[in-house]
């Protein structure tokens, strides 16, 4: 289990403390599983959290499979069996698509076999009640408990036939019933794990094994009437230990599980933290995003660009065709400056049939002060009010209501406003880059805007648009100062415009003019004389736009 | 503790019973509007309504007067209860008004509001309506599902949801008439079809045919049950930078083709498919002997020129018998030279009036903040707008009811972006009243917690009975029958 899969489930829900939503959630098959796994995952913001609070509901269900198994209170020797379905249950929980429910659900009917297993009379009737009960509260789980109080092992008493006929009678019947009734959109999601996956994916074999190993178990105990319960736990232990492990680090490989730490640094506004997460492998047009779009956030995208393994423009914004699903291009496109962009996305990302996505409702109520839509970003903020994490960011976000100079004086709000100002274009409909232009003809001041824009062009290798976007943003006595790498770049051109053809040239008159300094000049004299001596010399010079432009293949 | 509680609770209710009894006395008028969510001054409402429960806005404790009942407002909401609002209802001959007057208590002392009315009607409204409730997506759709809700209660029912067919598009319901046992909708992507519900037979149609350019789209059944015309589209959309009509929904091309249930097979007349025009949106007349539709001139490239495109109103003559149409389009309302569009044409049950949503360009009304509702009538061809029913923000789709005496339409006006149902009396002239709101037990907080649009409002004359099961099943597991080109 990685801690950071287990805290990005919070972002996949938002529970609301809501009479209607509580009441909806419950009246759903499974219901109650489904409120409880919310509950707990609200909590999982903090990864340390999630991954404490998940071993201990596992270590629950150990205990609890241990309650039901054993025959006495010193049955220590079957401890180790008991720990196996939370084995098994901990490495399907590793799958983000995989709901929480599944544990949860799983523990809802350890504990109706726990009551189940203490009651003396009229058993047939109790285990049908309790299977009701559950199939209605925990969802298809309650096969489980039907297989398990079907096959239960009691010392000295025999099986019979009419017991557990009945019980798992009640449980086909609640399946059927759950089918024809449209409660369930399948006969498999009634009586199987895949009614706690995500809707219609094809769920890995892996999650079964937590699935039936109780009732499995069940029927192993039963078999050994009590005599070496331990020998046939350890047996299916060696038998299943080696598959699981192949199968789960299979599905361990699979997961998308960096992205799950750069959101939860990217959601927690915690940029350092993003950096050193990104700098493994800073070359993936991915996290070179996330790397690059902490830089922007900490105001040294253009000052740090080139610290790290730069790639192409990729590495700036990763377009994808489906923006329905894309939570980090929301996040990138807002850094940018693009609002509406990051709203588009963020909009089709505000929810899924599992719930809010935090993230995206905070980006869509931010968007919403931006554009003046008040009752728009109030119904935002009252959603997260409800949710005790979110709830005092959005009262502070509150006092923006309907206040126009609030909203313009406040620095991220403000200048969001002020970006949507450009002139009038269809967004993500042409180049990213394209697209800032207009911002930044509206919002020269965006400083993140601007960064992105020079170092779009940078890295696109475009020194001819460089040129002409330090004409139009650098040149003013505002202008912030130009930066390094853009002055190497400049340096550069100028150098070499004066033998290419359909290049207008110009001078060092030019550079020092538009914020080149004298320091720039003297090294990029030194680069070439390092770049005639051959490659061991220019190792000082990695880092600089020259070593960029010569020897990175984009 | 009991011998004490009892009476103290005795108490308490005494004196609740005591403050409801009678109207706050010398409180002073302010000449103000009452404050209430949502406005229901002096709107018409059929008297088979649910209760028109509404929020007060403003912070003090307050009380309303309705009739000569005395109501409290309990967590800011003024609620009639089933038999009070029967009551105050029926107590109303055609036209009379309940008169409400809104008190609230400030600084220790009550005011008034402006009284206001609520008119009520002997036009009785369809008992039934449904919708499509969808987040107002720009891309993707997330949870989405077609729902009913008795207008006669707050009961609200799904018909289908996306949870149940892989998450898929759920799109464009559509009845006969009103006629809850016929209906049609689409489903795209995962398990998609388009699904004809025809007097409890479930059936799911491929559409996409060698000859047309997509799918069916918009559907609109014939009086006869027999056929069903439909649209085909290559829409697109995009997402302004900051536009306020944020997205722009637009056809690169278009055309209107008549489905004929029993045969699957589809027909069209080179005047409703032409190459240089873009056709959508048909609409039978109530006769069935006219396909009404929206035609522009087609233009290219788009969408760089989207704001060109605009829809004028024509009819083709159609007969049912060898399902053939006329020679020539005649056109009703050329509102390209009004420097306007035309879309959803919908007439009235008397054919008397057709009902439109009337915008700058283009034809994706709801996205349009200057879409207002228009009727032509049917006998001169005049055309005006149905100034009550409007408002600053979109007022697009519509349906009338089965007897045309009522109209439920989308409205932007709340929010600027969650659409919401607003139902509207037409009297003989085609006149409109001032739209209300769908009633819910408790507006203010329904309306504000609702995370999806009302879509797609249409009257049903009695309940959907379709199993979700069955409508299901028929998408996840039926390979559908192929329609075939006549």
């Amino acid at each position: 289990m990685n801690p950071f899969a287990l805290a990005y489930r919070e972002q996949q829900q938002l529970f609301i403390f809501d009479k209607t939503y509580i009441l909806g959630t419950l009246l759903k098959v499974g219901g109650l599983a489904t409120l409880l796994a919310r509950f707990i995952v609200q909590f999982f913001w903090n990864p340390a959290v999630a991954m404490v609070l998940t071993l201990l509901l596992l270590l629950l269900s150990a205990y609890m499979t241990w309650a039901w198994f054993r025959e006495s209170k010193k049955d220590w020797k079957i401890i180790p069996v008991c720990l196996i379905p939370a084995v098994f249950i901990g490495i399907s929980l590793s799958d983000n698509c995989l709901h929480f429910e599944y544990l949860v659900s799983i523990l809802l009917v350890q504990a109706g076999l726990l009551i189940y297993k203490g009651i003396k009379t009229n058993r047939a009737l109790w285990g049908v009640l309790l299977t009701i009960i559950l199939y209605f509260t925990a969802g298809s789980a309650a096969v489980i408990f039907a297989l398990c109080a079907a096959f239960e092992h009691r010392p000295g008493c025999k099986i019979g036939v009419f017991r557990p006929a009945v019980i798992i009678l009640a449980a086909a019947v609640c399946g059927i019933t759950a089918f024809f009734t449209a409660a369930v959109p399948t006969w498999t999601d009634a009586f199987t794990p895949s009614l706690y996956y995500d809707l219609d994916a094809t769920m890995p074999k892996v999650h079964w094994i937590g699935w039936i190993i109780l009732p499995l178990l069940s029927v192993l105990f039963l078999l050994s009437r009590g005599r070496g319960p331990f020998i046939c736990g350890l047996t299916l232990l060696l038998l299943t230990f080696i598959p699981a492990k192949k199968i789960s680090d299979k599905f361990e490989a699979a997961q998308p599980r960096i992205g799950h730490i750069f959101e939860y640094y990217t959601h927690n506004e915690d940029w350092d933290g993003l950096i050193k997460a990104c700098e493994k492998a800073p070359w993936l047009p991915r996290t070179a995003n996330y790397l690059n779009m902490a830089l922007a956030w900490k105001g040294e995208l253009a000052e740090h660009l080139l610290d790290y393994d730069q790639r192409g423009v990729s590495g700036l914004v990763m377009t994808t065709q489906d923006r329905a699903v894309d939570v980090a291009q929301a996040h990138i496109m807002f850094a940018m400056g693009n609002v509406a962009a990051a709203q588009d996305v963020a909009f089709n990302t505000l929810a899924s049939l599992q719930g809010f996505c935090p993230a995206m409702v905070k980006i869509n109520a931010q968007v919403e002060l931006m554009r003046g839509t008040y009752e728009v970003a109030d119904k935002y903020l009252s959603l997260l009010e409800k949710a005790p994490h979110y709830r005092k960011w959005a009262k502070e976000h509150r006092r923006f209501l309907y206040d126009d100079a609030a909203v313009e004086a406040d620095p991220l709000l403000g200048n969001g406003r002020r970006n949507l100002e450009a002139e009038n274009h269809f967004i993500m409909y042409t180049s990213p880059m394209t697209e800032l232009f207009p911002i930044l003809d509206a919002n020269p001041t965006d400083r993140r805007t601007l960064e992105y824009g020079l170092c779009y062009l940078l890295l696109a290798k475009d020194l001819n648009s460089v040129k002409h976007f330090i004409t139009d943003f650098y040149s003013s006595p505002d202008s912030p100062p130009l930066p390094r790498i853009a002055q190497e770049a400049i340096v550069f051109y100028s150098e070499y415009s004066r033998n290419m053809e359909g290049v207008e040239p110009f001078g060092m008159d030019w550079c020092y003019g538009h914020g080149v300094t004298p320091e720039t000049v003297k090294r990029f004299e030194e680069y070439k004389k390092a770049a005639v001596a051959g490659p061991a010399s220019l190792k000082r010079f990695r880092g600089t736009y020259w070593y960029y432009l010569v020897h990175t293949e984009i | 503790m009991n011998r004490i509680s009892i009476p103290f609770s005795l108490l308490v209710c005494l004196l609740v019973i005591v403050s409801c009894s009678g109207k706050p006395e010398g409180a002073s008028p302010s000449g103000e509007e009452a404050p209430i969510f949502p406005d229901y001054k002096e709107v018409t409402i059929p008297a088979n309504i649910a209760p028109l429960n509404f929020s007060f806005l403003g912070e003090g404790k307050s009380v309303l007067l309705a009739g000569d009942r005395l109501i409290r407002a309990r967590h800011g909401v003024f609620r009639f209860g089933k038999r009070n609002w029967k009551r105050l209802v029926s107590n109303c001959t055609d036209g009379e008004a309940v008169a409400l007057t809104v008190f609230e208590k400030k600084d220790g002392r009550w005011i008034s509001y402006k009284p206001f009315n609520i008119f009520v009607s002997s036009d009785r409204i369809d008992p039934w309506f449904s919708y499509r409730l969808i987040p107002p997506g720009y891309q993707g759709w997330q949870k989405m599902g077609i729902y009913q809700r008795n207008l006669e209660t707050y009961s609200e029912k799904a018909i289908l949801t996306n949870d149940l067919t892989g998450g898929n598009c759920l799109n464009c319901h559509t009845y006969r008439n009103g006629d809850p046992s016929k209906m049609v909708f689409h489903a795209r992507a995962t398990f998609g079809g388009t699904v004809m519900v025809n007097e409890g037979e479930v059936e799911k149609l491929n559409t996409k045919t060698d000859s047309t350019i997509s799918a069916l789209v918009y559907p609109y059944w014939h009086p006869s049950g027999e056929f069903v015309a439909f649209s085909v589209n290559k829409t697109l959309q995009a997402f302004y930078n900051h536009d306020p009509n944020r997205i722009e929904v637009y056809d690169q091309a278009s055309d209107v083709v008549v489905y004929n249930v029993r045969t699957h097979e589809i027909a069209w007349s080179p005047l409703t498919k032409s190459e240089d025009r873009f056709e959508t949106f048909p609409t039978f007349s109530p006769d069935g002997k006219w396909l009404y539709f929206c035609s522009a001139e087609a233009v290219a490239p788009m969408p760089d020129k989207h704001r060109e495109v605009r829809y004028g109103l024509y009819r083709i003559a159609f007969d049912e018998k060898d399902m053939s149409f006329g020679d020539s389009l005649e056109c009703i309302y050329d509102a390209p030279s009004d420097s306007a569009s035309v879309s959803f044409p919908r007439i009235s049950p008397d054919g008397r009036f057709l009902c439109f949503t009337r915008h700058g360009f283009g034809n994706f009304s709801i996205w349009h903040k200057d879409a207002d509702l228009w009727l032509v009538d049917l006998t001169d061809c005049s055309v005006r707008p149905m100034g009550n029913a409007n408002s600053d923000d979109v007022d697009s789709f519509h349906t009338w009811s089965s007897d045309g005496r009522w109209m439920v339409f989308s409205s932007r006006r709340d929010d600027g972006l969650y659409t919401k149902p607003y139902f509207t009396h037409i009297d003989d002239d085609g006149n409109a009243s001032k739209p209300f709101l769908l009633p819910q037990k408790s507006p203010g907080k329904y309306y504000k917690s609702l995370m999806s649009s009302y879509n797609l409002p249409a009257f049903t004359t009695g309940k959907v009975e379709i199993s979700k099961r069955k409508l299901t099943d028929v998408l996840r597991k039926s390979p559908g029958t192929d329609v075939k080109v006549k």
